[in-house]
């Protein structure tokens, strides 16, 4: 009965993803009855299937604003202020990400696409909600092998094949590290419990600071590190986001980094010794860890941004070199919270500039996704000349996003990377005064080939005609995704407490 | 009940024209085109109608109109909110003039529209009220509170019905000179644009909110001085204007921060009334006061254009000549002049400061007239005797130095110049405008003359307009230049600086002969003389179209009776002096100034005579006679010269160096970075080859070094 009764209460907390869950499991079940044996189905089907997507994701919504924060449970799940956060920016983006596929998938594969989006956001929230190693490595998988599938019905070329496979060999890899890297951590702890983990360490068990340890993490952060697209794990993704749909690479772009830094939030504090998010501080072998690859990534994405001829690959470098820049918020974490809730630290700063990240990563993707059309997409820097000519409104929201992710003011790109670099520059040692300034440095040297973006869009003759297809739900994504950026300069402060709530010691 | 009317006035006169500020500049190229006009009459004529209105209804408002307009009830008691109490302002000591025991209505009415800035405000709002008595050092640590509101007193309603009746009158021959003009529409959308902020400036009730309107009305200036702006002269003199304001502005807000500094607030109602902290400063302080002043005088000299900034005002006529007349003549130039006769309240605290203004004044006024005497080209005469008038103002306005009595007289004196002198020097610009018309826009005196019969209602507007400047008796001029010499004669003495306003009385008679004999000298070489056209002008020239003549005649008008209508009888004095600071004055007829007067203008004027229509040959002569001062007036004492000189080079050099460091040090090492991420791009591409194994492969030799890096720190 206990067992029960505590089976009972842990499905209360998870009411979100269990409504999630189920509308998945409702579109695979139904889809193929409606679809007919020579793959043709009803027009308009994939906006039926959008919209109970949207609905499913409103109802999760809601769920997620009644649902009370537990604290200390020992059970599988917690809701705490951490997973309340990871969880809301899951469902935004979950928004954002229907809206584009909306216009891209069609009609015959709607359900599956619309439901393996549905399933990487539960999965989303999983990391953030469980509290054992394996419920975290659940949730890792249900962002990764739904995420293979949309990435193989979004396109059905050559290119998309290719991409695909890259991805799912590469990432299967990958989860055998993290898996690999979790199983040594169990080994050394004797427990999966989280909870345990952390009381283990906290009583300073012998051997607990072992290299032992300090492999087992290597491992396990390698393994996340392909989800982060951090150097040296990294190589897929320019590869795979020029190869699918903009609506999978604005997923790819976003999704598995959230994902990725949830559980390096839940596991990372555990092997310092902390109890918590909000009272680690990085031990020595993981500052240093971070900042190297923090100072490789961001400088190797910019780097390589900068030749490149498609705008794909070039926001796929842009990708890489913003999983730096959230690297760094790892790398300089300080005890957070206590008297002074407000004081920039490296995980508020990191959880600050996750959705902004999101939001103008989303955006541009969006507006590729609404300014291409059936018979082409845009792919190259020159299918960008003179959109702003051929298609102003895009071209705006474009430059906005574009703008935010070079962190120039007015947009809330701007106060995430000053939040990382106040981070980096307050916690006073050598290694972090230099990763602020190369943080700074390299968003210098990024807003180059990010303005040059804009100037093609807009001092540039149009080169190729892309006849114009209707493509509201994109369109409104990426005005979305803008008018946030902008909102976000002007007010941010909601924003930056619910960040800080999510890493302090303080439950909200 | 006329409390209900007036709130509305108030809103009507700004609102009119920048509605049609807005309406032409959005309507205009597209629909309006050179209809373009009506918008802009009509506001001035609603704007005209509710000032003169105001100004009738203003003197009926008593103490109980203090109670009017007042913001919501948490902004009540807000200093400036309600207007200064009247009775309460005056049962205090009044620092101007000591010896008033009478109670003087002060009116004043104050249309509260909204808070623009509010820093930090005090939780203690409700008893921050101008006259109660809350220690002075609470009053020093307040936030910044500007509130956007229109406040009209005495002096801002006179302001008001000159500036938007010349406008008007401005605004109607404009449209007769301009007609055919491409700009157009731009011309009147940028009248309407100047007159709202015009309008504003005196309505402020703030500092802040005056040094807003001051810009305002400097960027209209800008845009109508380089309305022709393909011509690179008008675009290098509306540059050259804006430039030298900007030296002026400085000093403005500097003075604008000191008084934050110094009283807690920059609202009108907590500095120039409140007559304790005034005192309270004097008295521990007096050097704050001084620099205020000069400060604020600083910005007064760049806008009315005085000595050693006054070299933009005669560029500035390269603007069409309405603007002219209307914003570098009879209006925007006088805004320094009532900025110091609003300051008064400070300014007779600081003797040293009135002195400056006097000296100023006095040194502008000489100069430029000596400048004048020897200027071919009609606008720029009249535009040296503009900087020369503003001088005469000036030297009224620090008589206040010799004695705190005289503060009030001096400052009628230099208003009421102020005032006449708009009608007459607009009318003056009109007319030269009207003679450009009809020579096809040429204004060099050489190249025409006798054109008194061939454009009669010019002629006689014309003398009209240069007989009130040379101060013949009974028009506008005489009486208001009459006020200056009385209120300079009665401080040459008195006090201690007797010595120095005797030297300056000198020279403003000096000065006013000379006005007298240049304003002629001007009038005599273009009507007089033999008939002769410049061949711009085509066989026949033509006179001013009704649509031009009318605004002629009706300012002539007001050049021959606005003085004796509104001076002798003292109706000027008395409605100026209800100002805060001013102090109603025992005003009597000065014969003995008078009879100096009319002996110097009939001097100046005979002497004009003499020598440009009796004995045309002798001008020539003098020239070569006394050719170095002959050159140097020519010249215009080579100011812009030593000014390019001293200020203009050195910061051409220090642009010039800055552009070298940052064209080879700055651009050298950007460029050479720019190039390494490029160098590096290319080198690990190769890496990129996108082989899935390799990819595999190598990621698995980043994790064997992360391994063995780390554990080998470790």
């Amino acid at each position: 009965m206990p067992a029960f009764n505590e089976l009972n209460q842990a499905a209360g907390l998870i009411i979100p993803e269990i409504i999630l869950i189920a509308t998945v499991c409702i579109m695979f079940l139904t889809a193929p009855f409606l679809v007919s044996e020579n793959g043709s189905s009803a027009a308009g089907l994939k906006h039926r299937w959008g919209a109970l997507t949207l609905l499913a994701l409103l109802c999760s919504t809601f769920a997620w604003l009644k649902s009370p924060l537990t604290d200390g449970s020992v059970g599988p799940f917690e809701v705490d202020a951490f997973a309340w956060y990871i969880r809301g920016i899951a469902l935004v983006s979950g928004f954002l990400l229907t809206l584009i596929l909306w216009d891209q998938t069609d009609d015959t594969h709607a359900a599956e696409n619309f439901a393996c989006l549905l399933a990487t956001i539960a999965g989303t929230s999983f990391v953030a909600l469980a509290n054992d190693l394996i419920g975290i490595f659940l949730g890792l998988e249900l962002v990764s092998i739904p995420t293979y599938i949309l990435l193989y019905l979004g396109r059905s070329d050559w290119m998309s094949r290719e991409a695909t496979i890259k991805y799912f060999l590469l990432s299967i890899f990958s989860s055998a590290m993290v898996l690999f890297g979790l199983a040594w951590i169990y080994g050394i702890a004797g427990t999966t419990n989280l909870s345990a983990i952390a009381d283990r360490a906290h009583r300073a068990i012998p051997g607990f600071e072992h290299g032992m340890l300090l492999v087992a993490q290597i491992i396990m952060i390698a393994g996340i590190s392909f989800r982060l697209t951090a150097v040296p794990f990294h190589f897929y993704a320019p590869d795979v986001f020029q190869g699918v749909a903009p609506s999978a690479s604005a997923m790819l772009s976003f999704v598995p980094k959230v994902v990725g830094f949830a559980a390096l939030l839940q596991i990372l504090p555990l092997c310092a010794g902390a109890d918590g998010i909000a009272a680690w501080a990085p031990t020595k072998n993981q500052a240093w860890l971070f900042s190297t690859m923090a100072l490789i990534t961001m400088t190797f994405g910019n780097v390589m941004a900068f030749r490149q001829t498609s705008v794909l690959r070039m926001l796929a470098w842009s990708s890489i070199s913003h999983a730096g820049y959230m690297l760094v918020g790892l790398a300089v974490a300080t005890q957070h919270g206590g008297e002074h809730p407000n004081e920039a630290s490296g995980q508020a700063a990191l959880m600050f500039y996750l959705p902004i990240y999101g939001l103008m990563s989303i955006g541009v993707f969006a507006v590729l996704a609404a300014a291409g059309n059936r018979s082409r997409m845009l792919r190259s820097l020159e299918d960008l000349h003179g959109l702003s000519q051929t298609r102003p409104a895009l071209a705006l929201a474009m430059s906005v996003c574009v703008f935010g992710l070079s962190g120039l003011p007015p947009t809330g790109g701007f106060l995430g990377k000053l939040n990382l670099f106040v981070a980096a520059w307050v916690v006073n040692s050598q290694l972090s005064r230099t990763l602020a300034i190369a943080l700074a440095a390299n968003a210098v040297v990024a807003a180059a080939y990010y303005l040059r973006l804009i100037g093609l869009m807009y001092f540039e003759t149009p080169k190729t005609i892309v006849e114009p297809e209707p493509r509201p739900a994109s369109a409104v994504a990426g005005a979305f995704c803008a008018v946030s950026a902008l909102l976000l300069f002007a007010s941010p402060q909601w924003l930056w407490n619910a960040a800080a709530a999510a890493v302090s010691l303080v439950t909200a | 009940m006329s409390q209900d009317l007036l709130a509305p006035l108030l809103w009507l006169i700004p609102a009119a024209p920048l509605l049609s500020a807005i309406t032409t500049a959005l309507l205009g190229p597209k629909l309006l085109k050179y209809r373009s006009h009506i918008p802009c009459w009509s506001a001035l004529a609603v704007s005209f109608a509710a000032s003169l209105a105001l100004l009738i209804m203003l003197p009926q408002q008593t103490a109980t109109t203090a109670g009017g307009f007042i913001p919501p009830a948490d902004l009540v008691a807000a200093p400036g909110a309600a207007g200064t109490d009247p009775a309460v302002a005056v049962a205090e000591p009044q620092t101007a003039a000591p010896d008033v025991s009478l109670p003087v209505n002060r009116p004043e009415v104050v249309v509260y529209i909204g808070e623009w800035l509010s820093l930090e405000p005090a939780p203690d709002k409700a008893d921050v009220d101008v006259t109660a008595d809350i220690p002075s050092k609470n009053r020093q640590r307040r936030g910044l509170r500007v509130p956007l509101e229109l406040r009209v007193d005495s002096i801002s309603s006179i302001m008001l019905a000159m500036v938007t009746g010349v406008s008007l009158l401005v605004a109607l021959f404009g449209s007769g000179y301009m007609h055919h003009d491409a700009g157009y529409p731009r011309f009147f959308a940028a009248v309407s644009m100047f007159v709202f902020s015009m309008c504003m400036l005196v309505m402020s009730s703030s500092f802040v909110m005056l040094f807003v309107f001051w810009e305002m009305v400097g960027l209209c200036s800008y845009l109508l001085i380089g309305f022709w702006f393909r011509k690179p002269s008008a675009a290098a003199a509306s540059k050259k204007a804006f430039v030298l304001n900007r030296i002026g502005d400085f000093g403005l807000i500097m003075g604008i921060f000191l008084i934050w500094t110094n009283f807690g607030t920059v609202e009108f109602a907590g500095v120039l009334s409140n007559t304790q902290r005034l005192q309270e400063l004097a008295a521990e302080n007096s050097g704050v006061i001084t620099l205020i002043c000069f400060c604020l005088f600083l910005g007064a000299m760049g806008k009315s254009a005085q000595f050693p900034l006054q070299v933009w005002l005669p560029d500035a006529m390269e603007g069409p000549t309405p603007v002219s007349a209307l914003i570098h003549a009879a209006t925007m130039v006088t805004a320094g002049v009532y900025l110091v006769a609003r300051c008064t309240p400070l300014f007779v605290l600081a003797p040293q400061a009135q002195l400056l203004v006097t000296g100023t004044g006095a040194v502008t006024a000489a100069l430029a007239a000596l400048i004048a005497l020897t200027q071919t080209d009609l606008k720029r005469v009249l535009a040296y005797s503009t900087v020369s008038q503003l001088g005469f103002m000036f030297m009224a306005l620090g008589c206040g130095a010799a004695d705190p009595n005289l503060a009030s007289m001096a400052v009628t004196a230099g208003m009421f110049h102020l005032f006449t002198h708009a009608f007459f020097k607009a009318l003056l610009f009109l007319a030269a405008g009207s003679v450009m018309h009809a020579m096809g826009d040429v204004i060099d005196m050489r190249r025409f003359s006798g054109l008194r019969r061939a454009l009669p209602i010019t002629h006689w507007t014309f003398l009209v307009g240069a007989a009130a400047l040379a101060g013949v008796p009974l028009l506008a001029g005489f009486w208001s230049k009459d006020e200056i010499l009385a209120v300079l004669m009665a401080a040459s003495r008195t006090g201690e600086h007797r010595l120095f306003f005797g030297a300056v009385l000198v020279v403003a008679s000096l000065t006013a002969l000379l006005t007298a004999f240049y304003t002629f000298r001007a009038y005599f070489m273009t009507f007089w003389g033999p008939e002769k056209f410049p061949e711009e002008a085509g066989h026949h020239p033509h006179e001013a179209t009704p649509i031009m003549a009318w605004p002629l005649r009706i300012l002539a008008v007001a050049a021959l009776f606005i003085g004796l209508a509104v001076g002798p009888t003292h109706l000027f004095g008395n409605t100026l002096t209800k100002t805060v600071g001013l102090t109603p004055f025992e005003a009597h007829f000065h014969l003995d100034v008078m009879a100096l007067s009319v002996v110097i203008a009939t001097a100046g004027i005979g002497l004009a005579w003499m020598l440009y229509v009796a004995m045309p040959r002798v001008p020539a002569t003098i020239a070569t006679v006394l050719k170095p001062f002959y050159v140097l007036s020519q010249g215009k004492f080579y100011l812009d010269e030593i000014l390019y000189v001293l200020v203009v080079l050195p910061l051409r050099g220090i642009a010039f160096l800055s552009t070298l460091f940052d064209r080879l040090v700055i651009d050298g090492i950007i460029d050479s970075i720019g190039t390494v991420p490029r160098v590096l791009g290319d080198r690990v591409r190769s890496l990129q080859g996108g082989v899935v194994t390799a990819y595999a492969g190598l990621m698995w030799v980043g994790l064997v070094v992360l391994v063995v890096v780390c554990l080998s720190i470790s």
